[in-house]
């Protein structure tokens, strides 16, 4: 086997402590045929030139080039065998720069150091074997579940650039939390105004052919890896046709029976076939199978009979069904709900009246709520005084020690529309720290401050407050020994992942945190990513964030679908990755247990273990693991790594 | 570097691809000399240091073996260094049994950021096995 031994002066960097005299030398006494080369600067453009040059005239079996580290300059060098017509994973890289040269003090001990690690390397690179990329079709196509600001974005710019999107959304309307907003910070603008063209575009627009939207439907199943997804969608009967339903209304009126709105925090009713609140978009109303009286036997069919659009409109009969769709990426943009106030001792929720955690006064402050965006009591007063406690909840080692980041802001923002609503009632903030991160929510809180009629009170601990209420309904709200009356008491609680957010991490096998947000592949460099390859974290599903973060990281998660899969062309993967050999393979499991990337399965028919080479990120934990030695961790294989050693210790 | 002394320990030390080695190379931007005794083998992750390649370094004359791995939580592979830990655990309890004292097999921590960390480590690694003396295999006497 012919061996080629280039060595790069780099300069003096090199030269100054390495003799390549005396190494060419030392490899003149290794096995197999070795041939020497010194150039100067390899990486540059005469380099790399003269080495190709010296490849396609030598047409070595192998090559190790001696020079800097792999990291800097390995594919630079790989690209060099390429173009020589060699594959380039018969390179092997010698770092005697970084690892070497620099320092190393004695010249002598440094041209010793090299030839150990040369050695090593020319040992090695005997083992290594032609490798090459894998290809693989893939599909282009997104599903995106969640259709709040973050799935909607998401959806809609790949939709623009003219990929498939199925959008799956489990309430039976889009817009996500801040649709159910009055006002939103730190502008005061209109939320539903904010989100109205981002909707209609998601429905009626430009790009809307190219989006799938599903609503009442939830993700049940998920097989594949990146770029070949199958999921099983299951969907609910809505039991009015979004394609042909004009939202007159006409349906509801007629409807005899009512049951408590969820979507208005329970503070209304509802009928039984209903829009969520006014001005929901898909502007279509939903029926609801089990309060319906057709779900008791009765054979009512008031809302069919009285749809002005015909007898195809609503469908009574409409079963729940279970679709399937092929996909090459997934975002999730499952986004958060509130941590339960009831779990506050002491603050009253859930015992006292006229205490309200955040989205409950939010819903109470909108147009669509309940009161028609009245600030009422339970008993429909006017409340004089309304306290605001902050961080109820966050910052607390018993509850969640992370601040959210949003909670200060939009309290402030209730302090803004409280006094435009009620300009004699006066608020209190009751708030441990203040956090207004950015260039525009300082105004909301000069806006507070100089409100004559709102104070602002620190407390330490939210054990420091108690809420309690007299006979009159007046709520007493104690804290640090001074006590205070209010009408109305406002929590608000940290973020948490939304429900049913730790029963889909388990389904997918994704990872959560201790707070159940999703994990991302890493928290600052790839926080849109989550440990699945080609699995997307948009939006609070992943940490509490707030609209315009959410919208970013949809726009994120698009980046990373749009730059990894398009249409026609191939993935490729690369080929340092594990394959198991099936004669060797006992079947025992200790692989998979041992992957971070599920990319090991297991094939029950032949008993044996399988690495899927598209989701493998070539780490060699499992090649480690195998008790039978049946893993070759391709690149990095056991013999390859005991001849680097042998060269290094001769 | 001080002169050449009679003993010069050799160490074959495993470095991951991803935090040590990269740590390996910022010492190397510093330019700061350290002892050249550890002769370096890049794996993509300390998970992949098989036992059998320690047993192996020492059959074949390593005096001392040194794992460098990311940080905990930091692993590029999530968890590959946490398997390097159980291993390494594992194996110095089997090392002891062949006669092989603890010491001659460290694993630590270097972060792609600690140059100063990883020629401190290695300025350790070199002294104690420099202190214990060439290791000898005596087939099954162990170490004495």
């Amino acid at each position: 086997m012919k061996i080629g031994v280039y060595f790069c002066n780099c300069g003096t960097n090199i030269a100054d402590k390495v003799n390549s005299d005396l190494v060419a030398e030392a490899v003149k006494t290794f096995p197999d045929h070795h041939y020497f080369v010194v150039l100067d600067f390899i990486c540059s453009e005469d380099g790399r030139l003269q080495f190709e040059e010296s490849l396609k005239g030598e047409q070595p079996d192998r090559v190790v080039v001696a020079a800097c580290s792999p990291r800097d300059h390995e594919n630079t060098f790989r690209r060099c065998l390429i173009n020589a017509g060699i594959n380039p994973y018969l390179l092997q890289m010698v770092n005697i720069r970084e690892q070497i040269a620099w320092v190393t003090e004695s010249p002598v001990v440094a041209t010793e150091k090299a030839v150990r690690a040369i050695r090593g390397s020319a040992n090695r690179v005997v083992l290594q074997k032609p490798l090459e990329k894998k290809q693989l079709e893939v599909s282009s196509d997104a599903l995106i579940i969640g259709a709040g600001p973050a799935g909607m974005k998401a959806a809609l710019s790949l939709a623009e650039a003219g990929r498939k999107v199925t959008l799956v959304e489990r309430t039976p309307f889009i817009g996500g939390l801040p649709v159910r907003f009055e006002d939103l910070f730190p502008a005061m603008e209109c939320a539903p105004c904010m989100l109205e063209p981002l909707m209609a575009d998601l429905l009626h627009g430009d790009y809307a052919e190219n989006i799938e939207l599903m609503t009442m439907s939830e993700l049940v199943e998920l097989t594949g890896f990146y770029g070949n997804f199958i999921a099983k969608i299951h969907r609910k009967p809505r039991h009015v046709s979004l394609h042909d339903c004009i939202g007159c209304g006409e349906c509801i009126e007629v409807c005899p029976v009512s049951v408590s709105n969820e979507f208005n925090s329970n503070a209304c009713m509802r009928k039984a076939i209903d829009f969520a609140f006014t001005g929901v978009l898909p502007n279509a109303p939903s029926l609801m199978e089990d309060i319906c009286i057709r779900s008791k036997g009765d054979e009512c069919r008031l809302c069919k009979d009285v749809c002005p659009m015909g007898e195809d409109v609503i469908d009574l009969d409409e079963v729940a069904s279970v679709v399937e769709r092929r996909f090459g990426s997934l975002i999730l943009a499952t986004g958060a709900s509130l941590y339960d106030t009831s779990q506050l001792s002491g603050l009253g929720m859930g015992t006292l009246p006229d205490v309200y955690d955040s989205m409950q006064f939010e819903r109470m402050l909108s147009s669509t709520g309940p009161t028609g965006g009245e600030i009422l009591t339970a008993d429909g007063r006017s409340p004089e005084s309304i306290a605001i406690v902050h961080c109820a909840g966050s910052l607390d080692e018993e509850h969640k020690p992370y601040c959210s980041g949003i909670c200060c802001q939009y309290a402030l923002k209730f302090n803004h529309l409280i006094s435009e609503k009620l300009p004699n009632t006066s608020v209190t903030h009751y708030y441990r720290e203040l956090v207004l991160p950015g260039k525009e929510a300082h105004a909301m809180f000069e806006y507070a401050v100089n409100n004559k009629n709102s104070t602002m009170r620190r407390y330490l601990r939210l054990s420091d407050i108690a809420v309690s209420c007299d006979e009159d309904r007046k709520l007493h709200i104690d804290c640090s020994g001074e006590r205070a009356f209010s009408d109305m008491v406002i929590l608000c609680p940290p973020l948490v992942p939304a429900e049913g957010s730790s029963e889909l991490a388990k389904m997918l096998d994704l990872g959560c945190d201790s707070f159940g947000f999703f994990s991302e592949l890493h928290g600052r460099i790839d926080s849109t990513q989550s440990t699945i390859k080609g699995i997307y974290l948009a939006g609070a599903c992943h940490e509490p964030m707030d609209i315009k973060h959410s919208i970013l990281e949809g726009m994120a998660a698009v980046g990373y679908s749009l730059a990894g899969l398009q249409p026609g062309r191939i993935v490729e993967t690369e080929p340092t990755t594990a394959e198991i050999d099936e004669s060797g393979c006992a079947g025992c499991h200790l692989c998979i247990s041992v992957c971070p990337y599920r990319a090991i399965s297991f094939d029950a028919e032949k008993n044996i273990s399988r690495v899927n080479a598209v989701l493998c990120h070539g780490c060699g934990t499992c090649v480690a693991a195998c008790p039978a030695a049946a893993i070759v961790g391709h690149g990095f294989t056991s013999e390859q790594i005991m001849a680097e050693i042998e060269g290094a210790l001769k | 570097m001080s002169e050449k002394r009679d003993f010069e320990p050799r160490i074959i030390g495993f470095l991951c691809n991803w935090c040590s080695y990269a740590g390996a190379d910022k010492a190397g931007g510093m330019q700061r000399s350290y002892p050249a005794n550890v002769d370096i083998i890049r794996v993509l992750c300390s998970g992949r240091v098989e036992p059998q390649f320690i047993i192996s370094a020492f059959a074949k004359g390593a005096d001392g073996v040194i794992i460098l791995a990311c940080h905990p939580g930091d692993c590029h592979y999530k968890e590959g260094n946490c398997r390097a830990l159980q291993r390494h655990t594992m194996l110095n309890m089997m090392l002891e049994q062949l006669g092989i004292t603890k010491e001659r097999c460290r694993l630590d921590y270097v972060s792609a950021g600690e140059g100063e960390k990883f020629i401190r480590v290695i300025g350790e690694m070199v002294e104690t096995v420099n202190k214990l003396g060439q290791l000898k295999i005596n087939h099954g006497n162990g170490e004495n």
